[in-house]
């Protein structure tokens, strides 16, 4: 999948292709978090705000799944934005 | 033997199979309570070394590591063999290091001691001012867990391994001193033979179902993750020995730095119940030793298990008085990079009846019962 303009991009942060999510289910990956620790979906910067829902639903649509199944296992991480570490150490007591 | 069932698809669950499988066992099946890795497989830095301080931690990691840069080639892994530097802020721990290092190299694994120069050739903006010294290991490396397990997993069904998820191993059923099925949340498995190979929690419960003890407790870390950048930490790991809680920082193949520590905490906290102040703890010791450190941006941090025995080595080998179960379990933060002896040793076990490394017969579970602890100084990692 693609097509003339080029590969079509799913996570922005890094560059992971509708083709590398296709692929690596084919490939016979079946869980989605498996998949997103594979290919880093949702690893960047953006922390899946912009790509987490897109590509559970083509892994959804994909292995026929419902999308509340496939992100079962799903857990936000904080912080939830990228923080500067002086900002983190500057509060640290021993 | 038709079919094996291994208890807990993390990493040494699958070097398990991997070994049976490629032994001869048509039959094997990997059941897991979550998804494929998802306990400590998914979760650690991905470090590995040989420089321990007891001789089974060493004789076995080494052969871990040789069996590792094997299976680069075999499966198509990643692995960079980049070294470990460990500094010391006081001066007198470096006679502690020259003993280690003279340990080491009595087995075969090169570390030596650095002077604060050397080590800032090792780590270039290392804070000379307040380093004694440092210990080398150049032997020792990192790798891309989540890439290299999901490469082993995927080469394990293409040789007809079974994964079955998500389901919950709730007790083993005996019958006349054998294992004759796991009951589940779905149902019973059944098998010739067993293999615990879960998280701590999980291996301790499903043992207690047979009167089995085994002291394993799941000791809370929060390893903290930067975005990605260019290589700033050179060796695999650098780790500041004479801060309590060792706290260390890595980088990933991908350019994330990580910054863990052994912070004072809870055991078998739940994976979701973040501390606002871990993060800063985590992290201010690196900074003074690497102040460069200072300008990094911190995407995320997460929690993980250091699934730990009495003595901080794992539990091998059969479970008596049942025949025809095993255990794999208790790696006090080194199932990953102990995953390809694992598999090897407890497919020997099961197959052959002892494993060809007679040291690994020292971690076998009654080691508690009667009191023959392995001892080890040096925990991190």
């Amino acid at each position: 999948m693609g097509g003339e303009k080029g590969p079509i991009i799913v996570c922005r942060c890094n560059d992971v292709t509708l083709d590398n999510i296709v692929g690596a289910i084919d490939q016979g990956i079946d869980d989605f978090e498996l998949l997103r620790k594979y290919l880093k979906i949702g690893f960047g910067p953006c922390q899946g705000r912009s790509c987490l829902i897109i590509a559970a639903r083509i892994f959804a649509k994909k292995t026929g799944r419902r999308i509340e199944e496939v992100l079962r296992n799903y857990q936000f991480r904080p912080p939830l934005v990228p923080v500067s570490v002086e900002v983190l150490v500057a509060g640290a007591e021993e | 033997m038709r079919r094996a069932v291994i208890i807990g698809a993390g990493i040494s669950g699958l070097f398990i199979a991997y070994e049976l499988v490629k032994r001869g066992v048509k039959d094997v099946v990997l059941i897991d309570e979550k998804y494929p890795g998802s306990g400590g497989s998914l979760r650690n830095v991905g470090c590995f070394r040989a420089s321990f301080t007891s001789p089974e931690h060493v004789v076995l990691m080494k052969k871990s590591i040789e069996l590792w840069l094997k299976l680069r080639e075999e499966l198509n892994l990643e692995l960079k063999q980049s070294g470990y530097l460990w500094v010391a802020r006081k001066p007198e721990t470096l006679e502690l290091f020259e003993r280690l290092s003279a340990f080491h190299n009595q087995y075969g694994v090169p570390t030596r001691v650095l002077s604060p120069e050397e080590a800032a050739e090792v780590q270039p903006g290392l804070n000379t001012k307040i380093v004694a010294g440092a210990l080398y290991d150049p032997l020792a490396g990192k790798m891309p867990i989540l890439e290299n397990y999901t490469k082993l997993y995927l080469k394990l069904k293409s040789l007809g391994a079974k994964f079955i998820y998500p389901v919950k191993a709730v007790k083993l059923e005996v019958s006349e001193s054998r294992v004759k099925s796991v009951a589940t949340s779905t149902g019973a498995i059944g098998g010739d033979v067993f293999v615990v190979a879960a998280g701590g929690r999980g291996t301790r419960e499903l043992l207690a179902s047979v009167g089995v003890d085994v002291p394993i407790v799941d000791e809370t870390r929060h390893p903290v993750l930067t975005e990605p950048y260019q290589e700033i930490v050179k060796p695999a790991l650098l780790i500041d020995w004479d801060t309590p809680g060792a706290p260390y920082v890595t980088q990933t193949f991908h350019g994330s730095i990580i910054f863990a520590r052994n912070i004072k905490d809870n055991p078998e906290m739940p994976l979701n119940s973040y501390k606002a102040d871990a993060i800063g703890k985590t992290i201010k010791p690196m900074i003074e030793l690497l102040p460069s450190l200072r300008y990094v941006r911190i995407l995320r941090y997460w929690i993980g298990y250091y699934e730990t025995t009495p003595d901080h080595h794992p539990v091998y080998g059969p479970v008596p008085p049942l025949e025809n179960l095993y255990v794999a379990a208790g790696f006090s933060g080194h199932g990953m990079m102990m995953g390809p002896i694992t598999g090897v040793l407890t497919a020997e076990w099961i197959l052959d009846g002892k494993p060809s490394i007679k040291l690994a017969e020292n971690l076998v579970i009654e080691r508690f019962k009667l009191g023959r602890l392995i001892k080890e100084v040096a925990i991190v990692g």
